[in-house]
Parts: structure tokens; sequence; C-alpha cells
């Protein structure tokens, strides 16, 4: 039977020490999951499994001999919410794209090939342009190549982080199926503990760089593991059962309205929002369900026509001026060529880091940036580190911090936790509330409804384009409630519950 | 200024220094005359105009934009401040009609690449291309030189033939004047600042709401204006000018650009590297020329450093891992 064998396994970028001597075996007939807060070294991990960094110190073996990085590049799959693909090219022809292949014609598919896409059920789709076709497709295509090279190493990185839950289960009855073939190794790296527990045979907790803890068998709760994950992170206490407690005494001073607000390509018709000094509301909605996009709207990143008021202002100058919007993914929120403290005090201007005449006041854009580094509790060595060397969830927290630190009215934030470990998610959660405590108001996205219990006084589900009634979430007993209530409120099935 | 700048610049420019270290004592050693203060000075001199017009791409690279009509715009502006000029306009109204040129072309770039959206590559090679037909167009397709001698105007030695103590030639002030002018813009100014984070990641900047149109025709204006004060300060100095002047500069200004660390995918650039390549390039060209090698030995040579000093760049940036820091 295959295994894998990571033995004290050690990377450090700078200063920091992103491993320390990690070691785990893997083996074949099982999932090995992999979860830890944000910095602990997961991506590092995969990073280096995947043979696209050398560790300093350590090795890597596959059946007891060294597996060299060459040969992992050839034979380990990763499969994350960005498959490296060809967008332009077919299902089949992305299949087709390989080295070696032999002749100078256009290569054709096989049987192999059909049988692979007929395993993953992308017969339907096999001929449509990748770019046409939904993040899962890409994700199975992914697989279908690795399948087809005989990867050994299967490696799940939060796959499904953008994925509507059908589409999970399909991916998840894809990754089980692969585990039992009898030379391959499945790693699941993700941050949602239903999931590992539910899918994993074992657990692999790393914390700072090592594997702290493998759960296994009884042991397996997500209970268990919650406890493991928060080890030393005070901060996550609170994460759970404070509900709505921000702002209960707010004034009624409305910061968003909007009337008749529909999307110029009918992505939403006719909503209506008010939303009042203090308060937090979620929508939820599955993806293609048109709340992203009411998002963006307001914050006028889509076309969209009706009623838009930003504490009763029109004018889309001012409306810029009050609201400040996080979108979901940190890579077209933060700039990679700037510092920490850079990107933190980008959305400022005259006065806050330049004087009246437009010079660029470097002292204080620092001053500044140290001061947001401290209250969003960023990990960072200084704030000159570039924002790329901070974990994800490091990278999350200047995101949100980059646009409270605009001092707006409203804050249209996208998934705020995504891809965050639980005392992350508690920290953010703690400054949102705080804004909105402040006499401000937050209007989010979310995909989870423990975060809408968690966060949110009301929420709204979209669904094919409308918004239905808000419900307040202090109402629900529990996050099951909760779930069964927005179960109700979706229409045509219930596709946004993920409790 | 410089302590905001991080070490990618850093490594970049010593390591451009030290080539300019080496190179120097290569030439010195074969022929004493390079270290002389006269051919420094005149090599110096030679750089200033193609420089100017390298600062203005170096703003328009950080944007993440492409300006390829700067040469065009160099001649398009010494052509009609020429014959401005020799048609009896007033000198000072000739000279900003010719700055206005480069402007006007300018704007019309940015309006092309920010409201119809054409790539701004694509906009500014078909833009090079009309500069130049309009320039033929403009001189009935002839060279001019003036019969008069453009000696005794105070502006055309001010533009061109005055010389400073020490021997030092205006041009070489005029130099400083745009790079100290640029440099502040770029390094210290919040719309260096916000250039910088344009070009970095456009989406970003769509989501922080920063004045990306606007900051684009600024940069677009500023390229054109530095492009025909190049052009104007060659007509001056030299005396004469022709439809096609400026065809030849659109690779040392690129070269120079990116020898200096500037990244043509937009965020990264500074004035200081953008000087210090083009004076690199410069030496490399004069030294050459001084060993008596041929223009195609130096076109072959000036060709590979180029391209060296990217690849080298990229060879140090692979081993020096990811944690060095990057500009602000």
């Amino acid at each position: 039977m295959t295994t894998l064998e990571v033995r004290g396994v050690q990377k450090h970028y700078g200063e920091t020490q992103a491993l320390r001597g990690l070691a785990l075996t893997a083996r074949a007939g099982e999932v090995l999951g992999i979860a830890g807060p944000n910095g602990a070294g997961k991506s590092t991990l995969v990073r280096i499994l995947g043979g696209e960094e050398h560790p300093d110190a350590g090795e890597i073996l596959l059946d007891g001999a060294p597996w060299s990085v060459a040969d992992r590049r050839g034979s380990v799959a990763t499969v994350h919410q960005e498959p490296q693909l060809f967008p332009n090219l077919t299902v089949t022809e992305n299949l087709l794209l390989k080295r070696g292949s032999g002749g100078p014609l256009r290569p054709r598919a096989t049987g192999r090939e059909r049988q692979v896409l007929s395993e993953l059920n992308l017969q339907r789709v096999a001929d449509r342009p990748l770019e046409s076709c939904s993040l899962v497709v890409w994700q199975l295509t992914e697989i279908a190549r690795a399948l087809l090279r005989d990867a050994r190493l299967f490696l799940f990185d939060e796959p499904n982080s953008a994925l509507t839950d059908e589409e999970s289960e399909q991916l998840f009855g894809h990754i089980l199926r692969i585990k039992e073939q009898p030379n391959r190794i499945v790693i699941l790296v993700s941050h949602r503990l239903h999931e590992l527990v539910r899918y994993c045979d074992r657990i692999a907790v790393v914390r700072e760089g090592e594997c702290g803890v493998i759960l296994t068998g009884s042991t397996l709760t997500e209970q268990g593991l919650a406890r493991e994950l928060v080890v030393g992170q005070g901060a996550a206490a609170s994460v759970t059962g404070t509900a709505g407690a921000a702002g209960r005494s707010a004034v009624d001073d409305v910061l968003l309205k909007l009337a008749g607000w529909t999307h110029r390509q009918r992505r939403f018709r006719d909503v209506g929002v008010e939303l009042r000094q203090g308060e937090i509301l979620i929508v939820m909605g599955v993806e293609g369900s048109g709340a992203r996009e009411l998002l963006q709207s307001i914050a006028g990143l889509e076309p969209a026509h009706g009623i838009r008021e930003v504490a009763g202002r029109r004018n889309a100058d001012a409306i810029g001026a009050l609201l400040a919007y996080v979108p979901a993914d940190r890579r077209t929120g933060l700039f990679p060529n700037f510092s920490i403290a850079a990107n933190l005090t980008a959305r400022l201007g005259i006065p806050a880091v330049a004087s009246r005449w437009g010079r660029l006041l470097t002292g204080r854009l620092y001053a500044l940036g140290r001061r947001l580094i401290t209250q969003f509790q960023i990990k960072a060595r200084s704030p000159r580190q570039p924002v790329g060397a901070l974990s994800g969830g490091n990278q999350q927290k200047v995101a949100v911090g980059s646009a409270s630190a605009k001092q707006p009215r409203l804050l249209v934030i996208e998934e705020p936790t995504r891809g965050v470990d639980l005392g992350t998610k508690a920290e953010i959660y703690h400054q949102l509330r705080q804004f909105a405590h402040e006499g401000n108001a937050v209007l989010a996205y979310c995909t989870e409804v423990p975060e809408v219990f968690d966060l949110a006084q009301r929420v709204r589900v979209m669904s094919r384009g409308h918004l239905s009634e808000p419900f307040e979430v202090a109402t629900a007993g529990s996050v099951q409630d909760l779930a069964a209530q927005l179960a109700k409120m979706t229409e045509g099935g219930p596709a946004a519950s993920r409790a | 200024m410089l302590s905001v700048l991080g070490g990618i610049f850093l490594r970049r420019l010593s390591g451009l220094i030290a080539a300019i270290v080496v190179t120097m004592i290569v030439f010195t050693s074969i022929n004493a005359f390079f270290l002389t203060p006269i051919n420094l000075i005149g090599l110096v001199r030679s750089m200033s105009t193609f420089t100017i017009v390298a600062f203005g791409e170096t703003l328009v690279l950080v944007s993440g934009e492409l300006d390829l009509s700067v040469g065009a715009t160099y001649g398009i502006a010494a052509m009609s401040f020429g014959l401005l000029w020799m048609h009896g306009t007033p000198l000072a109204v000739a000279l900003v009609a010719g700055l206005l040129v480069g402007v006007l072309i300018g704007v019309i770039n940015a309006w092309i690449t920010t409201v119809i959206r054409v790539p701004s590559f694509i906009t500014t090679l078909g833009m090079l291309s009309l500069v130049q037909g309009v320039s033929f167009l403009i001189s009935n397709s002839q060279s001019i030189n003036p019969p008069s001698k453009l000696a005794g105007y105070p502006v055309f030695e001010a533009l061109g033939s005055l010389e400073l103590p020490f021997g030092i030639p205006i041009q070489i002030a005029w130099l400083a004047v745009v790079a100290a002018i640029i440099a502040f813009l770029l390094h210290g100014t919040l719309f260096g600042f916000r250039l910088a984070a344009i070009g970095g990641n456009l989406q970003a900047a769509r989501v922080a709401a920063l004045p990306i149109r606007r900051y684009k025709f600024w940069v677009f204006a500023i390229a054109g204006a530095c492009a025909a004060l190049a052009g104007i300060l060659d007509f001056s100095f030299i005396g004469s000018t022709t439809p096609n002047a400026g065809a030849n500069l659109t690779f040392p200004v690129f070269a120079a650009v990116i020898i200096g660390g500037a990244s043509l995918s937009g965020g990264r650039g500074t004035v200081l590297g953008t000087l210090i390549g083009a004076f690199f390039l410069s030496l490399l060209s004069n030294g050459l020329s001084l060993l008596g090698v041929g223009t195609f030995a130096q076109l072959i040579f000036v060709g590979l450093v180029t391209i060296g000093a990217v690849a080298l760049d990229r060879w140090t940036t692979a081993w020096g891992g990811q944690t060095q820091s990057l500009q602000l």
C-alpha cells in the first residue's frame, strides 16, 4: 500500500519560520485532513508537497524512497479554488494538453480520456470552452487531468470554498472515489470543520509549523477539532453566542436605502433595503442568485438603476466617500506591490496621508499603518513587510482594515471570513460589531449559517434575483433553527442552508 | 525618499552601480580618454533628452500602461516648434505650442485607452504611426534647417547652447529639473502613491474607488509633455530637425526604464533607477564607440545587456525568495 511520509520539513521566509520540522504520514485508502489556524504553515506545506517550493531541510518519501521535487511536480495534483487550466480550450482539450503526447497533429480524445470524462460525469460539458463552465467543472477537469497522468497524491486545498452545496457534494463524492483506488493518496486541507470530520479518516492539526496532534477514531469530532484549533488562541471563545449584540440602542438613522434597485442584466430586480445605524444585515444566497452583484452594485462596481441613498446622499461621489467595499477575493482587494502599511492606507488621501498640496506624508502613513496593525491584530514583523508575505487570514484582516481606515459610514463586505480560521473569524466579527456599534452599518454577503448566527441582527435571502423579507436572527434559538428558517425563506429549495 | 523604497529597488540599484563601476574600469584601462570630465560631460549631455522622455515613460509604466508613441511625439513637437518659429511666431508662443502638441497627443492616448478601452499598447502603436505621418504632412516631408543662426536668441540659448559654470551644458540642468519634478511626483506625492496602486492591481484600485481615469489622463499628458520638451531641447541644440526625428528613441527609452527596474506589468518603477539605467546604457554606447568597434557591435551588445539586466534580476529574485520588500 502506498504511503507518503513527510519528515522534519523546515521552511523559512526571511525571519518567519513557516515550518519547523513538520512530520506526518499519509496512506492510500484514507483521506488525511489537515487543519490549522492561519499562518500555521498549511499553505507552505501544500506548496512544498506540490513541488512548487523547496524545503530548507527534511525529506519527503514515497513508499520509503525519497520523492524528488521534479517527480512530485509530475505526480502531485493540487486542486484548489483557482485551478491552473486553459479557459479558452474545451474541457476535453484541456485533458489532451500534456507533456510528451505523440505526433505533430492536433490531439484527439481516446478511449482513456472518454472513460475519465464519464467517470467524473463531464461528458455533457466535454466540448464546452472551460471559461463558460462553472468552477466545479474546472476542478473536476483538474482532477481528470491528474487521473490521466496517474498522479499519486491528490491535494485538495480548500477546494469547495466557492462552491454551492450541491457542487460540494458532487466534488466530495469524487474525492471519496479517488480514495478507493489502491495507489492514490488523498489529502484535504480545509477550514470547514464539519466537512473535515465528515470526509476524513484522520485529521492532522498543524500549529506553528509543526504537526500538533492527529485526531482519529473517537477523537475525530467537530468539538474536539475546534478545541485543538483554538489552543493558544484566547479570542476564539467569543465565536459563539453573541448574536445581535451590536448597537441595540441605535438611533433610527437610515444609512442605506435602496428602492426599485434593479441590475442592468436583471441579476436582481426591484430590491428594497433599509439599513439603519448600528445594524449588521447579512444577505445570503447561492452562487448566481444575484446576491454578490447586489453588493457590488451598491459599491458602484456593477451597473444597476433605481434609488440608492447612502446616509441620505444620492450623488455617486458622495456615496463613494461614505461607503467602503471589501471584495470576497483578497487578490482583487490588495495591492501586491505594496507593503502592509501602504495597503492599509491605500484608500486614504488628503489630509490623512498627504498634505493640502498632495505631498505624501510617509511618517503619517506608517504611523497609521502601525496603529491599524495593532487594532486589527495583524501578525506582521513590520509595517514595511510586503503584504504577500502574510498568511491568508492576516491578509483578510488587512483587507478589512484598509476599508475601515477610510472611516466609512457603511461597510459593504463580501464573505468577511472566507478561508479564515476560527480565531481570526472571532477577531473580524468583533471588528465588524465594533464598527456598527460606533454608529455605522454593515451589509455583508455570507454563505455560512453559523456566520449569520454569530454576526447579524437581520438576514435576508436572495434567490433568483428576489430578496426575501428580513428575518430577525435573535428569534432563532440555535444555528439549526436559523438554518431551517433560511431554508424556508429560499425560493425553490433549501439551497442556502449550510449549517 | 529612499526610506520608502524597498529592497528590490536597492538591490537592482546596487547591481547597476556595480555594473557601471566595472564597465568604467574596463573602458578606462583600454582608453584613458574615457574617464575624462570632457567625455563624461558630453556623455551625460547626449543622454539628457532621451532620459527626459524615459522619465515620462516611467510614470506610464508605473500606472500599468505603455506609451510607444513618445518617439513620434518628440519628432512632431520639434517640427511644430521649428516651423512655427520660422513662420514668424514669437519664440515663447512656439515653445508653448510645441509642448501643448505633446500634451494633446497624450490626452488623446489617454482618452482612447481609458474611455474607448483600447489597450494602450495598440492605441500608442497606432498613434506612433499616425503622428509620424502628420509630421511628414506638416513639414512637406522636408527637413528644416533654419537659415538664420539660432545663436543670439536667448530662448534658444536657454534651451540648448548655454554653458553653465564648470563647463556644464544647459541640457544637464534641464535633465536635473525634470528628474526632480518627476521624482517628486512619483515618490513624494499622493498622486505617485495612488499611481503605483493603480498599476499594481487595477481591480483593487477600482474597489478602493481611486480616480483611475483622471490619473491616467495626467500620466499620458505628462509623458507627452516630457517627449515634446525633449524634442524642443534637441532642436534648440542641433538647430535642425527631420520629419522622422525620434524614430530611434523607442529602444533607448524603454531600455533605460526597464534596466532601471520598472515593471512592464505596472506598479513598480523609480526615477533614480531610470536615470541610472539611462546612464549605464549611454556609458556602454560611448565606451564602445571610443573603442571603435563599429555600430553593429554596439547594437548587439546593448541589446544583450538590456535582456541580461532583466534576466539577472529574475535570477536573483528567484534565489532571494519571496521576502524582499517592495515599493512602499
